[in-house]
């Protein structure tokens, strides 16, 4: 019966023995696993308990969790968390804003009012398709233009959006100017796009030493 | 003095220079669009896709292989072996002594 569950990585320095499985705190993924009988193999196997993040409120969303674990600095998640709350408030409120101001219906429903489609939509514009990576050959490094896992890409384009989030003069808020930001990246303008397409550029510019990924 | 004389060794330029013309002096009756490359990448979703499919595959059996050679496993028709998987092989076929 344990065999049948397919063993999980683990952290070093876990608590639990290497057999404990991670658990399944979806609701969705719950029903589903329900559904296909896949709960039922899982009944008696020992379970990781969820992390203080993973609730099965229908606010849990998995990207924006990440984004907080990157705005957080030295652990204080709960200041992080309060950050990008107050963010989704901010493009909230400038969406409403630029709602109310549109004056006929067409304009008004082609502005998105969800903040969380916001982010989503302006993390996805901001993953680079490749990336340069050093590599030495003959002494000399050169900027290998190399493919880019999906992970690493969409660490790029947060970390860049939470950068340019950081740009900002000592008055404005960082909450103020990354809701900026993200605005910027969901309508495919602004300097996270930009950083993208720079670096897309770099990469046509270095495609002659492409062949140094593998010879 | 000296400074003068010193960018006078190769002579004297002789003004005015003679003017030549070495290309028409007329402008062209057409533009080169090599400045406007497209940025947008819904136009090319489809090529993107099987580019990271593609990355996405590779990963994926250079991985499994990695591990197939760490076990010792033999692959038929590979050509370069590790260690364990050579081992396995001579293990086979050991010399007559």
């Amino acid at each position: 019966m344990y065999n049948s569950v397919p063993l999980q990585q683990h952290a070093l320095m876990s608590q639990y023995p290497s057999y404990y499985v991670k658990p399944v705190f979806k609701k969705d993924v719950q029903e589903e696993m329900i559904k296909s009988g896949e709960a039922q193999k899982l009944a008696h196997v020992p379970t990781r308990a969820a992390l203080n993040d993973q609730t099965s409120s229908v606010y849990h969303d998995d990207i924006i969790n990440v984004l907080i674990n990157y705005v957080m600095k030295d652990g204080r998640k709960v200041l992080a968390r309060e950050l990008v709350e107050k963010t989704l408030e901010k493009i909230k409120r400038l969406q409403l804003e630029r709602y109310h101001k549109a004056t006929n219906i067409e304009d008004k429903n082609k502005i998105e009012l969800n903040p969380r489609v916001i982010v989503h939509k302006a993390i996805l514009n901001g993953k680079p398709l490749l990336q340069l990576s050093p590599i030495k050959r003959g002494g000399v490094k050169y900027q290998v233009p190399v493919p880019i896992t999906d992970k690493r890409s969409q660490f790029l384009s947060m970390k860049w959006i939470i950068e340019a989030g950081n740009e900002k003069d000592r008055n404005t808020r960082f909450y103020d100017q990354l809701a900026v930001e993200l605005i910027d990246a969901f309508n495919n303008t602004g300097r996270v796009v930009k950083r993208k397409q720079e670096l897309h550029k770099q990469c046509e510019a270095n495609r002659a030493y492409a062949h140094y990924r593998w010879s | 003095m000296r400074v003068a004389s010193a960018l006078w060794t190769r002579g004297n330029p002789k003004e005015p220079v003679p003017f030549q013309e070495l290309l028409p002096l007329k402008l062209r009756n057409s533009v080169s669009g090599k400045g406007d490359k497209t940025t947008e990448q819904s136009l090319c979703s489809k090529e993107i896709e099987s580019f990271q499919k593609c990355y996405k595959d590779h990963t994926v059996r250079k991985s499994l292989k990695e591990a197939q050679e760490a076990k010792g496993i033999l692959i038929p028709g590979e050509k370069k072996l590790s260690h364990k998987q050579l081992n396995k092989l001579l293990s086979m076929f050991p010399n007559i002594k």
